[in-house]
């Protein structure tokens, strides 16, 4: 069994530094990766960003952390995607031009729709759905946590998503505020940023095997 | 829906935080005085966000580190947002902020004179992490914004509000510097001049010096938040009532859960 240590990719999009602190708080041992770190000693991987998606998608593929984070998740060890972080695990981004994602979820980062006039960006805090998961063990439904975007995926009520565990959260529409399949977890939110009940759920994602 | 954000903001310079009233400083205490004197963890349970600006006038490079090395002390158990600004004279200037901690870096004077940079900014960054602050005054009944911590008069507002349309920002804050630091309330006038196609959040900051004040704002449909950076009002228990009060007043705040009282 491998000893306990998470790993924060930083490819130098964003703020891994409020993570890092959430993270020693919880007193997991913790290491900061860079492009050319050995990602298997690690048994949990996070991916953080405060960034546009165009940037951070190429970033991640220049210095072929792309490959890597996916045989990381092949081998069925917990990962979670935070911000653009989550949104690059999908199949495409349309920040600052068209761009690949990871295509580990199906779907399309988009800007919320203009048609809702909505005040954008979408700052706050707002509520997101318990899926009743591990990772959501002992946190309500709804519970608040904090956003800061433009881009979201939508909620499209006629996907099966298959495999796949969504909680929705409302801003003009509903849009995909968490996704897990299997070991993959991604948060549009910022759970560490997002109070106790964000330190609740990254303290969660620590603890599965 | 997204609900409504209280936001705290610290101005701090060379070591020491400042206490406001328009626009003129007056020093106050340093980190381990906030933190000892005013449980200021225990206050961060009752705000949305927290704005740390360096207020200091040209800071040079040792002013710069120890502004983020005194961040990097303050926040080490606050899982808030944070905004961090002051001296933004350029993209490499942004980018040690979000190395810092900041989820957004806040500019002002760079709004007036770089469009490029604060673009250069939000095309890595995202527009979501530029907020920009303007600072204004009402003189003969004409709204003027001004640069140099309000010294230097730069635009009338609405040709400010207008420029705007050429940059990628986030949020706007108004700052009052009529209103700053007199607890009088904030000024609900000039924010209604801001044209509908601004779809920017809009904040106001200014004047907070009792719970009512929130209220009285926060109700508005077009405010997504206000910002106070009154010490003494609001650190302790002040920002527990205004928040509470505010709630009971049905404006759409979360209560959070206290990562302090365990």
């Amino acid at each position: 069994m491998l000893k306990k240590k998470i790993g924060i990719i930083d490819c130098d999009f964003g703020n891994i530094a409020s993570l890092v602190n959430a993270i020693k708080y919880l007193e997991y041992d913790y290491k900061i990766l860079k492009k050319n770190t050995n990602f298997e000693n690690f048994s949990h991987l996070i991916l953080p960003g405060v960034g546009s998606f165009h940037e951070a998608a190429i970033k991640i593929k220049k210095n072929g952390i792309d490959d890597k984070i996916k045989e990381y998740i092949e081998k069925s060890k917990p990962f979670m995607g935070i911000c653009v972080g989550m949104q690059l695990m999908f199949e495409k981004g349309v920040e600052n031009g068209i761009e690949n994602g990871l295509g580990i979820f199906n779907g399309t980062c988009e800007k919320f729709s203009e048609k809702l006039n909505l005040t954008l960006p979408h700052i706050g805090f707002n509520l997101v759905e318990n899926p009743n998961t591990k990772i959501w063990h002992g946190i309500n439904s709804p519970s608040p946590f904090y956003f800061v975007h433009s881009y979201r995926v939508s909620f499209d009520k006629n996907s099966s998503y298959e495999n796949t565990k969504i909680s929705k959260t409302n801003y003009g529409e509903d849009f995909i505020s968490f996704i897990e399949k299997e070991n993959v977890y991604g948060a549009q939110f910022h759970p560490e940023k997002s109070h106790k009940t964000g330190l609740s759920l990254l303290n969660n994602f620590a603890m599965l095997n | 829906m997204i609900s409504k954000r209280i936001i705290y903001a610290l101005l701090y310079s060379k070591g020491q935080f400042h206490l406001s009233r328009n626009f003129s400083l007056q020093k106050v205490g340093g980190i381990d005085w906030l933190k000892n004197n005013f449980g200021f963890g225990e206050t961060c349970d009752f705000i949305d966000e927290l704005i740390i600006l360096n207020v200091t006038k040209n800071p040079d490079e040792k002013d710069k580190k120890n502004f983020l090395d005194d961040i990097n002390k303050l926040r080490e158990k606050i899982f808030v947002p944070i905004t961090l600004g002051g001296g933004i004279r350029s993209f490499k200037d942004a980018k040690l902020f979000f190395e810092n901690g900041a989820d957004k870096v806040m500019i002002n004077y760079l709004a007036h004179v770089d469009k490029e940079i604060c673009n250069s900014i939000s095309n890595i960054f995202g527009n979501q992490a530029l907020s920009v602050m303007v600072d204004y005054k009402i003189i003969e009944n004409k709204v003027l914004t001004f640069i140099n911590g309000g010294k230097t008069k730069s635009f009338f507002f609405d040709h400010y509000i207008d420029q705007l349309n050429n940059f990628k920002f986030g949020e706007l804050i108004l700052n009052s510097i009529d209103n700053d630091g007199t607890a009088a309330g904030f000024d609900d006038q000039t924010f209604r001049e801001i044209p509908d196609n601004i779809r920017n959040p809009v904040l106001l900051m200014g004047g907070a010096g009792k719970p009512e004040h929130f209220v009285n704002i926060l109700k508005n449909d077009k405010i997504s938040g206000v910002v106070t950076a009154n010490l003494f009002n609001f650190l302790g228990t002040g920002l527990k009532e205004a928040r509470n009060f505010s709630i009971n007043e049905k404006i759409k705040l979360i209560k959070f859960e206290s990562l302090n009282n365990e």
